[in-house]
């Protein structure tokens, strides 16, 4: 590792800009009015499965969905680092975040990075106002880790269009949201990574079906997304013919960096807190509390050292890889933690909101922290994969 | 920049020269031994340096070993007697930070009351007790001690030749000496008055400075690690090709850039003070502390037999870590202060103040 090469160890402390304690302020007292109203609860898991579209769109008003657009196509034109701090500070309150979520942080840039100008002046205006909400059609039964085995196809149709056929799984919001972003197969060829393409899938359109899938909790987040001959005009190709595979991995740096991969849980810890201001509290609890706490900081600092590489246009997917695999695996510990250090049978059934309602919460969820958006065993590879480099 | 360089002379094994390829490559080779020179001296930065130059030149002390008390004297000793407006000596230099002393005016004024006096001609004092596992001090010219004097806080300096000094030593083999003062007078001239947050302040800077030479050792481990499985070839690969190795070394590496963010998080609080500074320094050390057993458990697995012998110089790194992590304050000392102000309405806050 010489040191003219960027090590994947050494991430560049972030001081963040003045304006973004000004923006923290206006975010918090934001959240106060919401709070006020009902919709902020503290839960876990908020950006999968806090669904409130009311709750999105005045957040657009504030001109927070959709924030690092530029202005010509509705958004508010600010950095990703201004952008981190309004979804941290959504995060840790536990706001219901989730319709927008994948809109916010995938599709949006990934329409103005690939899109036509008629897909950004079509799409980019409703992501920005919190009125178009996406979802990502890219595992399969058949794909999971290895994702460019898929099976879904694309076939050319007479009129110039392409007719879908094949089953999306996992497909978080599908039942809900507009549009769905589909990894399919165009072109057979030698090597599997060529001929995938995108395309954006109106969830409403005919041939369409969606079937619920159920979480172990019983809740209602995902789907089997079926496809069964959906004909999309030639205007919904998302980039480039046989380019999906590239634009797809160009995601997964935004897909993995964000304060989500780390902050799932935290609302958890802070239920802790307010059951432990009850009590008189022992040195031991005190102890895991601030080994909690100091890992929190410490993550937070390596995931703003992404954000920071992606607002300097730098690359940053193994950084990102490494920060989701400490960060999702603290979600996980932070449950645990939580658990030991206040005893208490998690109860899906207790009071919603109360803390053994909120452990079961945090708990029904924790498998899914370290395999969504690539496990952590595959983002390991690409960290180690990254150090040969080197 | 360069102004003073440590003296590294002292006999320990060169990390650096060494070069654990030769040992695979030649089976009669056995211990490459040789002693530092020149070329591994780190120089120290000059005094005025931001906290963030010293924090990184201390994370390169750490990296190499640097047998000198390096960090101690860059970001603990100097700028606590610039703080006290004491002169800074060249060369090595040691701390104590609130020992368990009895300290006395050494002349007290003739109206004094009781046998310490309530008041002296001067601060001169009279200092019997022991400090101890003083870092380097028989290297050290100079020992900075924080200590509460019948006026108060108080900061003060002797030279270890005026103590009766025990050797002493931790895990790696770095001095730990304990200073036996017995009566022993320091005169006005080395005498500060103090603020009392002087003594937390230097308690954050010598948890920090621990920190950061705990950030370069877990470095080293990486370094290490890499280099052992890229040349270690089993079942005719290299080791780094199996999957299962790939695994751990990843984990290896989170954690070390975790340590590193932390400790580079808390040099922009400490330039600013100990209020904005417990925190950041605080988390810091919680978590180089606590990650420097998976760091030194991972970086061992990985090397196999030979990183338990000192034919290769991981012990360096690992031995160091194993002592970095319980002074200065272990993680548990450190969460308990970290956690003890959060409630559930400031976590956040406290999580996102800015420096
Ligand atoms: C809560 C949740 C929400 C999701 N939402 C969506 C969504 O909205 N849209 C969408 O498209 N997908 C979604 N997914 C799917 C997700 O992307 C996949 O679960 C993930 O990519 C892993 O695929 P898999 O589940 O098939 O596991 P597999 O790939 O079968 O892996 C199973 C196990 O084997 C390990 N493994 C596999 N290959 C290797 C290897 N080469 N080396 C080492 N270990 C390996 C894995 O790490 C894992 O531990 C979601 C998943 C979850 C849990």
């Amino acid at each position: 590792m010489s040191p003219a090469t960027p090590s994947p160890i050494a991430f560049p402390d972030v001081i963040l800009p003045q304006s973004a304690s000004q923006l923290r302020t206006e975010v918090r007292s934001f959240l106060d009015e919401e709070r006020a109203r009902g919709t902020v609860l503290g839960r876990p898991d908020s950006w999968l499965a806090g669904w409130d579209p009311g709750f999105s769109r005045r957040l657009a008003e504030r001109g927070w969905v959709g924030m690092a657009l530029p202005t010509e196509y509705g958004g508010a034109g600010r950095g990703f680092l201004e952008r981190y701090v309004v979804i941290e500070e959504l995060l840790a309150a536990g706001a219901p975040v989730s319709a927008h979520w994948v809109s916010d942080r995938q599709a949006g840039p990934s329409v103005l990075e690939h899109g036509t100008d008629e897909q950004r002046r079509f799409f980019l205006p409703r992501i920005a106002a919190g009125q178009c909400f996406f979802s990502i059609g890219m595992s399969e039964k058949g794909s999971g880790s290895d994702l460019a085995s898929v099976a879904t196809r694309a076939e050319r149709t007479t009129t110039g269009g392409w007719r879908l056929t094949g089953t999306k799984m996992w497909t978080g919001g599908a039942h809900a949201n507009d549009y769905a972003i589909v990894l399919a197969r165009t072109d057979e060829t030698e090597d599997k990574h060529a001929g995938l393409s995108q395309f954006i899938v109106d969830l409403r359109a005919p041939g369409v079906r969606i079937e619920p899938i159920r979480l172990m909790s019983g809740e209602h987040r995902f789907n089997a997304l079926h496809l069964e001959g959906v004909e999309l005009p030639g205007s919904m190709l998302l980039g480039r013919r046989g380019d999906g595979w590239k634009q797809v991995t160009g995601e997964l740096a935004f897909e993995r960096s964000g304060p989500e991969r780390y902050l799932s849980t935290f609302p958890l810890l802070v239920s802790l807190l307010r059951e432990l201001e009850q009590r008189s509290v022992t040195a031991e609890q005190l102890t895991h509390v601030g080994i909690l706490t100091a890992r929190l900081h410490s993550i937070r600092r390596l995931s703003l050292g992404v954000a920071a590489s992606l607002d300097a246009g730098a690359p940053a997917d193994i950084r990102a890889a490494l920060v989701k695999d400490l960060g999702t695996r603290l979600e996980g510990t932070l449950t645990e933690t939580v658990r030991s250090v206040l005893p208490t049978p998690a109860d899906p059934h207790a009071t919603p909101g109360s803390h053994p309602e909120l452990l079961a919460f945090a708990l029904l969820h924790s498998p899914g922290y370290t395999l969504r958006g690539g496990t952590n065993e595959i983002l390991r590879g690409i960290i180690t994969r990254g150090l040969e480099q080197h | 920049m360069n102004a003073h360089t440590i003296d590294t002379s002292a006999p320990v094994i060169c990390a650096d020269a060494y070069d654990a390829t030769v040992f695979y490559a030649d089976p009669d080779a056995i211990a490459v031994v040789a002693h530092t020179t020149a070329a591994d001296a780190v120089a120290l930065p000059h005094p005025d340096a931001s906290t963030a130059e010293l924090l990184a030149a201390a994370q390169e002390a750490g990296r190499r070993a640097v047998p000198a008390p390096f960090a101690e004297t860059a970001l603990v000793a100097r700028p606590l007697l610039r703080r006290a407006r004491l002169p800074i000596p060249d060369g090595p230099l040691s701390y104590a930070l609130a020992p368990d002393l009895t300290i006395r005016y050494a002349h007290p004024a003739a109206s004094g009351v009781g046998s310490a006096g309530c008041s002296g001609d001067d601060d001169a004092l009279l200092v019997t007790g022991t400090l101890r596992r003083v870092p380097w001090a028989r290297a050290a010219g100079a020992v900075v001690v924080l200590a509460t004097a019948p006026f108060g806080p108080v900061l003060f300096t002797l030279t270890p030749d005026q103590a009766v000094l025990t050797p002493g030593a931790n895990l790696a083999g770095e001095p730990r000496d304990d200073l036996h003062l017995a009566a022993l007078e320091i005169p006005a001239s080395q005498v500060r008055r103090v603020p009392p947050d002087l003594l937390e302040e230097a308690g954050l800077r010598a948890a920090l400075a621990r920190s950061a030479l705990i950030a370069g050792a877990a470095e080293r481990c990486v370094g290490l690690t890499v280099a052992h499985t890229t040349a270690r070839t089993q079942f005719g690969r290299p080791l780094s090709r199996f999957q299962a190795v790939k695994q751990e070394e990843a984990r290896l590496i989170e954690e070390t850039a975790l340590v590193r963010a932390a400790v580079q998080a808390a040099a922009a609080p400490l330039d600013t003070g100990v209020p904005a500074a417990r925190f950041a320094v605080a988390a810091a050390k919680t978590q180089a502390s606590a990650s420097a057993a998976e760091i030194a458990r991972i970086a061992h697995q990985l090397h196999g037999a030979i990183g338990t012998t000192r034919l290769n110089p991981l012990h360096l790194a690992t031995t160091r870590l194993w002592s970095w992590r319980d002074e200065d304050g272990d993680e548990t000392h450190w969460a308990r202060r970290l956690a003890r102000p959060l409630t559930a309405a400031n976590l956040w806050p406290a999580l996102t103040t800015e420096p």
